[in-house]
């Protein structure tokens, strides 16, 4: 009965959706709304503009570099409310010795799973490294980067268990790590305001600029791995 | 009406797949499926976004490479890795507290959820 109402419900905003979906202009015609005013204007200038042929780096590490600020400062906020919800209480129940006794409860990964993870890692780093660092000529950048070496770590606590992997980093320079993001966005914003006289001034001159994006490439994807390897884990340390 | 259901057939997908997301999240009582339906929503949205940029036959907005003349606004891209980003956030916070109402509850059935133990 319930899901009945449920359904009828769904339906109905389905087909609102869909009336008003229709009134728009067909996708994937060169003329509509989306490709002109701002939008053309990155096409048209952007690349001098912002110093990165890749637009979307460009529209993402300049034109709205204060916008990523926020959004690396989001993740790592998501970070601090994992730990907040489930670290502390996991920790003092561990140190208590109340807790259930620690058991591996994780599946036994196959040797042909083990071997395999192992030996694609390094391949793995190295491809998140490339799309971190030419993340403003090709596609890519530092978020997909970051989530390329997030995976692999994720798949190395697979194989190798977690507490080696969280063993990889000293506490006192993990913090650092997760907070790497926000925190070298607020240098080169600051830095940018000295350099060049605006927020995020990255481009007066092409090869500091390329630099300071590199810079940022390489903070946001390290940092996001960190920070999806941190939340994993705490997650993962639950399980135990 | 049938020609504007032809050529908006990517919009139809996407709500579809949007209804899909809320159904689940709505129909559901336990708390990991409303979060997956979560996801589904989320993935209409940004599968929406994305699709308004493209340009059939076009190619990605990267310059110096020999591409174009037509390129895909840039705009969209830059807005849903932003939202992407989000929802990784949100989902990671929902799973903290799903094991959090788990292991103060017991379960993670939004019916059976009552005081805590």
């Amino acid at each position: 009965m319930k899901r009945r109402a449920y359904k009828l419900l769904v339906v109905a905003l389905g087909l609102a959706l869909l009336g008003g979906l229709l009134w728009l202009p067909p996708p994937g015609q060169p003329g509509g709304p989306v490709h002109e005013h701002v939008a053309a204007r990155y096409v048209e200038g952007g690349t001098e503009a912002a110093g990165a042929p890749n637009l979307t780096t460009a529209v993402l590490l300049n034109y709205r570099g204060l916008d990523t600020f926020g959004e690396v400062t989001v993740i790592f906020a998501a970070l601090l409310a994992a730990l907040a919800v489930l670290g502390v209480g996991a920790a003092a129940r561990n140190a208590s010795g109340t807790g259930k006794p620690r058991v591996d409860a994780r599946l036994p990964a196959s040797p042909v799973v083990n071997f395999i993870i192992r030996l694609m890692a390094p391949f793995m780093a190295t491809f998140a490294a490339f799309v971190m660092i030419q993340g403003d000529v090709l596609p890519g950048g530092g978020f997909q980067g970051g989530v390329v070496l997030g995976a692999m770590m994720i798949l190395l606590s697979v194989a190798i268990g977690p507490d080696r992997v969280s063993g990889m980093v000293a506490p006192a320079p993990l913090g650092w790590l997760r907070a790497i993001a926000p925190l070298v966005f607020l240098v080169v914003a600051v830095s940018g305001l000295a350099l060049s006289g605006a927020w995020f001034g990255l481009s007066d001159q092409p090869a500091l600029g390329h630099a300071l994006m590199v810079v940022l490439e390489l903070a946001i994807g390290m940092g996001g791995a960190a920070v999806i390897t941190g939340i994993y884990l705490s997650l993962a340390r639950e399980v135990e | 009406m049938l020609q504007a259901l032809f050529s908006h057939i990517d919009y139809v997908a996407v709500t579809v797949l949007f209804c899909a997301g809320l159904y689940i999240m709505i129909a559901r009582g336990n708390l990991l499926k409303k979060v997956i339906g979560l996801n589904i929503m989320e993935t209409a949205v940004f599968a929406f976004i994305v699709t308004t940029g493209m340009i059939d036959g076009g190619d990605p907005p990267l310059l110096e490479q020999g591409l174009g003349p037509d390129f895909a606004s840039p705009l969209p891209h830059a807005l849903v890795l932003t939202g992407i980003v989000v929802a990784v956030s949100v989902t990671a916070v929902a799973l903290a507290l799903i094991v959090r109402v788990k292991r103060e509850h017991g379960t993670i059935e939004f019916d059976e959820l009552g005081e805590p133990r």
